[in-house]
């Protein structure tokens, strides 16, 4: 990726007098931080990158920033926002098209071909962090790590996060602007992840969600991060009915993570930042990809792909599988 | 409006329905502790007016707010005792059913199991009762007009019905004539009228009433709407001849280039037509239509030196240009008549209908005989040689019908009388014929039928019991392979012609309808009637109707009674002039909706639609419900992600409660 | 488990199809179990797959959802819906390892009340084999 083809586009979108402003990555203040920048000036655009460290997915500020209460009298910035999106972000934006939350004609997106992130904390374990500004790049055949201004040639599959090794759509499936070519696509990997769960018999699965699902501190950050989470009131959050208790154990656990994971049916694109996110290292990819995986292979449907789709979760095919019916 | 539950619970012994299984003192002892219960009786009938009394008297006395009546399915008394509540100031709502008959008493033998259930089931119904919220049902005007769909005898009484009654009534009919099956008839069976005299007078009618618009030669496309007010559409086929030009002469169909080339459907394919025909001589309306598949002109763009109809017609009726007309109307009620189709016997091979001629259906058999016929009555039949008038004839009867090897086990109903009465037909005009009819049963169950069967047996017609495995030839003869059960002996029946007596099906066009209207169909095919014995005529969509064999095989009587009967409901909502919209229906919360638009993509009766509103200074989107459209099924609900949409009485809030006290009620 | 455990189930039942099938089964005096706890509701397609999940975590054992057959529901579609809602719930709660045998799914039509008793029958067996939730139970269930 050509850093100053982006800052040059950036730069020129933001300055756009339809655009309000425009979402992207900028380093953040230490180590290996990468911190979402907003850019609503031209010059602002200097500071923003694309490297193997821009995990976040930010379309999730296009519903979190929208429909904050106007002060009476105040009018809303019916301007557009520029988003930059790699191709996992691009489905949720895609997504987030079919199930209305945003408008085609609010949003500029930039596409960046993504040949795959890092895994931050196989990283920081590996290469651990320092307080000063680290930062890794793209090389022909793995990423290369940059600190104290000493380099470290670190091959692919050593760092890859797994929801890239796992990834279809490495290139943006929605865009107005694309940065730079499309990079090639690779076979995804087998989710060993989610087979060795399955694998497992009924008890051994019951046993390791149990064993994960205690841990969680229902912080909500999964929920919070996700694009696709946006519902002004979440009904986890209700009296009533109440859903979910708020004590925190492992039936309510259970019950939130359930809940969470299957509103996400048919609507997750897989980027990933529920688990990157949860400060219990909950695998909530798991639950996530599962579900995908049986979405796509029992109903041959992904989420984010065409912006005009039918939602899956409100729309059936009337020879959906039925052999699990009496 | 916050105001503590006061909760009367009402339990019913039902005679002994109930009360034998159920212990209902100690449910009722149960009851009363639990929270809100302020008052809970027994008695013998709850439905009955004193205990309907019972629970009035509470309700002003214990100034009781919330009723729980547990008796039988609320499919069977939940309107009576809405009723009874409302009568005593209450909302009717404002009440719950606990199904301790049906889903209790009646299922289970155990005293203490099925009184332990009782508990569970009446807890639960606190749970719910507590948390409902009075509704109100609105009215909305009602056309005052129906739509007839299928215009056999069924849909033509119907229409006359209800055009009679001075309400206007549109009767469509897909083929170019009305008068469907019945008009095919010879004669009836008893009293042997010839069908067409009885009929014809009637189809004359329908054409010239004053308030029915008949379109024949015409399909409903599209009905959308509720009761009282139903927008439908209907597609008036192109005939290509000018509808009031067109005389009824027939010059065109005798001068047409391929003049009686191909089968009549009116004569079962016995009869030749021509491509511009008249079905037959007493059409309604009299008035003649070019097929599109055979006539020269439509299908190749070329007929001789010009088209013989047109160079013939002195009213200049033929137009080649005439396109398909779409009209639109809307009415209140719809009658739903499209009738029957006979059983196609090719799907039993072993008879040999596709292989001999001299095996035919008792369709053909009517148009055989008929005076009007392919024959002009004579009872004359190939034999695969030569034509003859046979000597020799075998019935047999329950093809396709009482037989699950091709999936239709219920009895067709008329083929035991049209096939006595066809013998009786084939012994007037052959007087030395002999005549056989194999049975598994025969059922003459009608006013007259018994009489009628037995004066035919009298007539030298023998009855053998048998139900033939194979039809075979040797020489000329058809050979009846069968064996009479009565006397268990084998026998080989050599006759000159076999009248297979075909039993009826669902229309392969029932399927269009179905969609249209949002019917079912029961285990046998035909429409679901929305109760088998209390409500025949309704179905399930209120505001439509069934007449006629569309619900389930029916002789001609019944088929009237029906259609009189349909007529008679529909005329209901018309003559009020207004229709009730039920209360349970979706609710959207606009203020926490996300207007992702799920609910609309479900919602069947594109009752929900997305509106602009302003919340909190942007304009967003939400959902909307359209009342009089929303039956209250409720599938928005269960994908609305923040739960912004719910039906009414079936709330989240109101059905958790129900789950966890089922729970708790271990 | 005890050899007297008796599971403990809630059902869901379409008013049109499987209500009036239950209503059957009691008409014809078919007898069957007395474990299964029926919640009417209009359609199958109102059933909230959290619904299940609570009735799971709220004291049942085992949860029933019964609607028409493809084709028959009387809202026309909602059969359909929740065909693939439940259908993916059952994979979910697989996945975190309940028993496939505490949730199961059944068309019943309003004439089949003998297949309304072996569903009945079949759900109170699999639940009993499966043995009691307790696992996954809330800690204090009020209503």
């Amino acid at each position: 990726m050509d850093l100053d083809k982006l800052r040059e586009t950036a730069a020129e979108v933001a300055a756009r007098e339809d655009v309000k402003y425009l979402i992207g990555w900028k380093k953040g203040s230490y180590g290996y931080r990468v911190a979402p920048g907003f850019v609503e000036e031209a010059e602002g655009a200097a500071g923003l990158i694309f490297s193997p460290l821009c995990t976040a997915n930010l379309a999730t500020y296009l519903t979190l920033v929208e429909k904050l209460p106007l002060p009476r009298g105040q009018e809303p910035d019916k301007r557009k926002v520029a988003l930059m999106v790699k191709g996992c972000d691009s489905r949720a934006v895609a997504q987030l098209l079919v199930e209305k939350g945003i408008h085609r004609d609010e949003v500029v997106v930039i596409g960046c071909p993504c040949p795959g992130m890092v895994d931050p904390d196989l990283l920081g374990e590996k290469y651990p962090e320092t307080e000063e500004p680290a930062e890794v790049k793209w090389s022909d055949d793995g990423f290369i790590i940059v600190r104290d201004g000493e380099e470290t040639a670190v091959p692919r599959d050593e760092l890859l996060a797994e929801k890239c090794r796992l990834c279809r759509y490495p290139n943006p499936v929605i865009s107005d602007i694309m940065l730079g070519d499309p990079v090639d696509t690779w076979d995804p990997a087998e989710d060993e992840g989610v087979s060795e769960v399955e694998d497992k018999d009924v008890d051994g699965r019951w046993a390791y969600w149990q064993e994960q699902f205690s841990n969680c501190i229902r912080c909500y950050s999964c929920r919070n991060v996700c694009p696709l989470c946006y519902c002004q009131d979440c009904i986890l959050d209700r009296l009533n009915p109440t859903w979910v208790n708020r004590s925190v154990n492992f039936s309510e656990n259970t019950a939130f993570n359930i809940a969470r994971a299957f509103h996400l049916a048919g609507r997750c694109i897989e980027c990933g930042e529920c688990e990157r996110v949860c400060p219990a290292n909950i695998p909530l990819g798991k639950l996530n990809r599962k579900l995908a995986r049986e979405v796509r292979d029992k109903y041959g449907f992904e989420p984010g792909l065409d912006p005009e789709a039918e939602p899956f979760q409100a729309s059936f095919k009337p020879d959906d599988p039925e052999d699990f019916i009496l | 409006m916050i105001e503590k539950p006061k909760i009367g619970v009402y339990i019913c012994h039902c005679g002994i329905n109930i009360s034998s299984t159920v212990d209902v003192e100690t449910v009722e002892e149960y009851a009363l502790k639990l929270p809100n219960v302020e008052v809970a009786r027994t008695y013998s009938y709850m439905c009955s007016d004193p205990g309907q009394a019972l629970i009035k008297e509470d309700i002003k006395e214990h100034d009781l707010n919330r009723i729980i009546v547990a008796s039988c399915s609320p499919r069977m008394h939940e309107p009576t005792f809405r009723k009874a509540i409302q009568e005593a100031g209450l909302n009717p709502y404002f009440l719950e059913m606990a199904n301790i008959r049906e889903q209790c008493s009646w299922v289970h033998q155990d005293m203490e199991e099925a009184t332990a259930k009782a508990k569970k089931l009446i807890t639960a119904s606190v749970a719910k009762v507590r948390l409902l919220e009075a509704l109100e049902s609105t009215e909305v005007d009602a056309e005052p007009a129906a739509l007839v769909i299928g215009a056999g005898i069924a849909g033509i009484q119907a229409a006359l019905d209800i055009a009679d009654a001075g309400f206007k009534t549109y009767l469509v009919e897909k083929t170019p004539s009305v008068g469907g099956r019945m008009a095919q008839l010879d004669k009836t069976f008893p009293p042997l009228d010839c069908s067409a005299c009885i009929l014809t007078p009637k189809m004359v009618d329908c054409a010239s009433h004053p308030n029915i618009e008949l379109l024949s030669y015409s399909e409903v496309e599209e009905i959308n709407g509720y009761i009282g007010n139903f927008d439908v559409k209907v597609r008036k086929k192109a005939r290509y001849v000018d509808f009031d030009k067109c005389t009824g002469c027939g010059d065109c169909a005798t001068e047409c280039r391929v003049a009686d080339r191909f089968p009549s459907e009116f004569d079962e394919g016995m009869g030749k037509r021509s491509a511009i025909y008249l079905p037959f001589p007493q059409a309604v309306p009299a008035k003649y239509t070019i097929d599109p598949e055979h006539c020269l002109y439509l299908k190749r763009g070329k007929c001789g030196k010009g088209p013989k109809c047109q160079e013939v017609c002195g009213a200049g009726a033929i137009n080649f240009e005439q396109e398909d007309e779409f009209v639109e109307f809307k009415v209140g009620a719809i009658i739903v008549a499209p009738g029957f189709d006979p059983f196609d016997p090719s799907r039993k091979p072993e008879y040999g209908y596709d292989d001999y001629p001299n095996v035919i259906t008792g369709m053909e058999m009517e148009r055989l005989v008929s005076a009007s016929g392919p024959t002009g009555g004579k009872v004359l039949i190939n034999n695969g040689e030569e034509e003859i008038e046979p000597k020799e004839v075998a019935f047999i009867k329950c093809v396709g019908s009482r037989d699950e090897s091709v999936g239709n086990e219920y009895c067709s109903r008329v083929c035991c009388m049209y096939t006595a009465k066809q013998a009786h037909l084939i012994r007037e005009k052959l007087p030395d014929a002999k005549i056989r009819i194999y049975y598994m049963d025969v059922r003459a169950f009608g006013k007259g039928y018994e009489e009628f069967y037995d004066r035919v047996r009298r007539e030298n017609v023998r009855y053998i019991r048998g139900n033939p495995s194979e039809i075979f030839k040797r020489g000329n003869k058809l050979v009846v392979k069968v064996e009479d059960t009565l006397n268990s002996r084998p026998l080989e029946d050599e006759v000159d012609m076999v009248v297979l007596g075909v039993g009826l099906e669902p229309r392969a066009e029932m399927r269009q309808v179905m969609d249209l209207l949002r019917l079912s169909q029961s285990g046998d095919r035909f429409f679901l009637e929305a109760h088998p014995k209390l409500r025949p005529v309704d179905t399930a969509t209120d505001g439509v109707y069934l007449a006629g064999c569309c619900q389930g095989p029916k002789d001609i009587p019944d088929t009237v009674a029906q259609a009189k009967g349909a007529a008679s409901s529909a005329m209901i909502p018309l003559a009020r002039g207004k229709v009730t919209i039920d209360a349970q229906v979706a609710e959207v919360n606009e203020a926490t909706c996300r207007g992702c638009g799920f609910c609309v993509e479900i919602c069947p009766y594109s009752a929900i639609e997305m509106v602009t509103v302003n919340r909190f200074g942007h304009e967003i989107e939400v959902a909307r419900v359209n009342e009089a459209l929303c039956k209250g099924c409720g599938s928005c609900s269960a994908a609305c992600l923040s739960d912004s949409i719910q039906p009414k009485s079936f709330r989240d809030r109101q059905i958790l409660p129900q789950i966890a006290a089922l729970g708790v009620m271990k | 488990m005890s050899a007297n455990y008796e599971p403990n189930i809630v059902a869901f039942l379409c008013n049109w199809c499987s209500y009036a099938g239950a209503d059957l089964a009691g008409t014809s005096r078919v007898q069957y179990p007395s474990n299964v706890q029926i919640i009417r509701v209009m359609c199958t397609g109102r059933v909230n797959p959290l619904y299940v999940v609570n009735a799971l975590q709220q004291g049942a054992d085992g949860v029933l959802v019964s609607g028409c057959h493809p084709g028959d529901c009387h809202y026309m579609e909602g059969n359909y819906f929740a065909r693939r809602r439940l259908g993916m719930l059952k994979d979910l709660l697989e996945f975190v390892g309940v028993d496939s045998r505490r949730f199961h799914m059944s068309w019943v039509s309003a004439s089949e009340g003998h297949k309304w008793k072996e569903v009945v029958e079949k759900t109170v067996e699999d639940a009993r084999e499966a043995g009691p939730f307790e696992g996954f139970r809330r800690r204090q269930i009020d209503w």
